[in-house]
């Protein structure tokens, strides 16, 4: 596991001399959850930054916010950001440079390691803490949890509060960096697609029935597209903004636009959110979980991007996000690809 | 009218309302609470708060306002419009939070106003709210002390039920309330006199027990009126995913969105949908000239905010906000709206 401290001093001379705008990192959260996204602009407030297994949020989404902000400037200070990341969160960073939406002088990567364990998931921590909070979580030298609540403090083996990619995790240190905290070891991975398993064994109509009541919660609030990194289209499918309105755009052309997926949270449209979203991600989702994570009504989307990946393994070979040079899985092909699909 | 109903009478009082909707709070297979129809079943009344508030019975996500479609007759074609209103039978939303029915009654002002909301009202009218004090916070968020409401406040409530150990003690505060009562008359006893000074000491505990606070919030109110142009929404914002959960969530965010929904397009035929629509969404009140009017996070956090804080309390001198912390629990990015308010508290004082 990282150490914030390793990282604080390089942090504290970037602002200082000025090499970055800001830096992108942890802070303490207020509202229950002992960490949160934090930016800052000013070396002194450095201290404010934290590392622990709580930091479950993948920061690389705030990169798109700073492009649109910076298209947005007529004279954008063209400096990079600093960032934290995650082994997994650095994929999400290669995916963004393969896809060339960022260039590699926008980013200063401030990598750290999860070690031998990872981030905690909210669900499995509160049903350990019986509902109580927690205030803080550390690893010990035994990469066990040490949770702390109001009235003492709770130990537990990794596996048992990790959250699920945690467990499948391909990357626990960042494969792209400028500094690293922590250590490159290796985890054993026995079953990369492990959680798969339960789904795939059910019938189609099992499935059917499996993702008919899931999707039917779904309120339609895009949590999962808003926490994406990847989804950085400026126009989603789903907005009504696809039209571009001149002068000369009659009122039949306004009300006859296509709108492909109706605002209604139902059933159908639901459905093709979530399909058009997956499709979208194939080959480019790093598993990062914030989809899943960020879903208030706990639909796991997390099973819709892994079997993508899975399919991108199995048939292509190609795992995301691990080399920047490489070119991106739908835009490119070998001869050797399959062709048995195309009918 | 004040009652006392024993624990072990509670599920047959549900059971005499066999012709009403009864709807409760039910946990899912994830472990969420949610409000749903009892349709018999276990009723158990845990002081908890639903991910979704109450308010999708009384407003739901989608509402059809009217259906149209065009028929061939005799050469020409004609548009059929066919207004759809709410088909409702009366309903009982069982252990509301007063927070939650306090929401409701801040809603009757907004759809009851210059303009009665028709569609809004057919449910209204139809639908009791049974809230339960709580005797404990059900969030760790809860701040309903520092918004001028309580645990055991009673707007937009027909029946108050306070838990006394083996029994409740039921206040009515409506005739609804009393029509309930009157459902099952021999379940409900004459509360002894000690019973009263019971309720007034849980009542009181129950806001001690409230951990969380934003101080002077009428003062705040007063200071936003200075402050739209301020940088702090920009830094706030920052972490801002520009997802909808923090609006979709609460108990009295109202926004909605108007669309023809077209099923078939030659011959047409289709609905005129109302669904919700919030502040958070990048194309919310969004021009078709292509203009939008609040074009950033930091504009669309600063809506939200000062709708619940500065224009609600101009119009209805009342907070849009009941202070149920679903919006600092459930946010993926743990935006406090109790933090940014202390910041405007404190901003340049």
């Amino acid at each position: 596991m990282a150490n914030i401290e390793d990282l604080k001093e390089e942090a504290k001379k970037l602002l200082r001399e000025g090499k970055v705008k800001y830096i992108i990192g942890y802070g303490a959260g207020t509202n229950g959850w002992p960490a949160a996204p934090l930016f800052i602009k000013k070396h002194e407030d450095v201290d404010k930054l934290v590392w622990n297994p709580t930091c479950v949020h993948n920061l690389v989404r705030f990169l798109v916010d700073e492009k649109r902000r910076k298209a947005r400037q007529k004279q954008p200070d063209k400096r990079p950001v600093g960032i934290m990341v995650k082994g997994c969160d650095s994929r999400a960073v290669v995916v963004l440079l393969q896809e060339k939406f960022i260039d590699r002088n926008d980013v200063y990567i401030l990598g750290v390691s999860c070690g031998k364990t990872g981030v905690v998931d909210d669900a499995k921590l509160s049903k350990k803490m019986g509902g109580k909070k927690a205030k803080k979580v550390e690893v010990d030298a035994q990469d066990r949890f040490v949770v702390t609540t109001e009235e003492g403090t709770v130990e537990a083996a990794a596996e048992e509060l990790l959250a699920e990619r945690c467990l499948e995790c391909k990357a626990n240190f960042p494969v792209i960096y400028d500094v690293l905290s922590g250590e490159k070891t290796k985890r054993p991975l026995d079953k990369p697609f492990g959680s798969l398993e339960k789904i795939e064994s059910l019938s189609a109509a099992e499935r059917w029935s499996f993702w008919k009541e899931q999707l039917d919660k779904c309120i339609r609030c895009y949590a999962c597209r808003s926490a994406c990194p990847m989804c950085y289209c400026d126009e989603c499918v789903v907005d009504s903004i696809n039209l571009a309105v001149t002068a000369d755009t009659t009122a039949d052309e306004k009300a006859q636009r296509i709108r492909w997926v109706q605002r209604s949270a139902e059933s159908s449209e639901n459905l093709i959110y979530h399909l058009v979203r997956a499709i979208h991600l194939a080959g480019r989702c790093i598993d990062c979980g914030e989809c899943e994570r960020a879903c208030p009504l706990d639909i796991p989307l997390r099973f819709l991007n892994k079997k993508l990946e899975k399919e991108a393994k199995e048939l292509f070979g190609y795992e995301v996000g691990f080399d920047s040079a490489l070119p991106a899985l739908i835009s490119s092909f070998r001869d050797e690809d399959p062709q048995d699909f195309i009918r | 009218m004040e009652k006392t109903l024993a624990k072990k009478s509670f599920p047959q009082w549900i059971k005499k309302l066999g012709s009403w909707s009864v709807y409760i709070p039910r946990k899912d297979k994830e472990g969420r609470w949610n409000y749903v129809e009892a349709d018999g079943g276990e009723v158990g009344l845990e002081v908890l708060q639903t991910t979704l508030p109450p308010k999708k019975i009384l407003f739901p996500q989608r509402e059809v306002f009217l259906e149209f479609a065009m028929t061939p007759a005799g050469g020409r074609e004609t548009l059929e419009v066919k207004e759809v209103l709410p088909d409702v039978k009366p309903t009982v939303i069982i252990g509301a939070r007063p927070c939650e029915a306090r929401a409701a009654w801040l809603l009757d002002k907004v759809f009851g106003g210059e303009f009665r909301d028709v569609y809004y009202w057919k449910r209204r009218d139809q639908t009791s709210l049974v809230g339960f004090a709580c005797t404990t916070p059900p969030s760790e968020n809860c701040f309903c002390t520092s918004v001028e409401g309580s645990p055991h406040s009673e707007e937009g409530l027909d029946l108050l039920l306070t838990d006394l150990g083996d029994k409740y003690y039921v206040q009515s505060l409506s005739p609804k309330g009393e029509k309930l009562i009157s459902a099952a008359k021999d379940l409900f006893e004459e509360p002894k006199p000690e019973v009263k000074k019971q309720v007034k000491a849980a009542h009181a505990e129950s806001e001690k027990k409230i951990k969380r606070q934003l101080k002077d919030a009428r003062p705040i109110a007063e200071k936003l009126k200075g402050m739209f142009g301020s940088p702090l929404w920009d830094e706030e914002s920052m972490s801002c995913l520009r997802c909808g959960i923090c609006t979709y969530l609460c108990p009295s965010c109202h926004c909605f969105d108007i669309n023809d929904e077209i099923e078939n397009s030659s011959p047409l035929r289709g609905q005129r949908v109302r669904t919700w629509d919030t502040c958070q969404f990048p194309d919310f009140t969004m021009h078709s000239s292509g203009h939008n009017p609040r074009p950033d996070k930091a504009a669309r956090l600063r809506q939200r905010l000062l709708h619940k804080f500065q224009y609600f309390v101009q119009v209805y001198d009342k907070f849009m906000c009941v202070g149920c912390g679903r919006c600092i629990t459930l946010c993926p990015v743990g935006i406090d709206i109790i933090k940014v308010l202390d910041k405007v508290r404190e901003n340049g004082a």
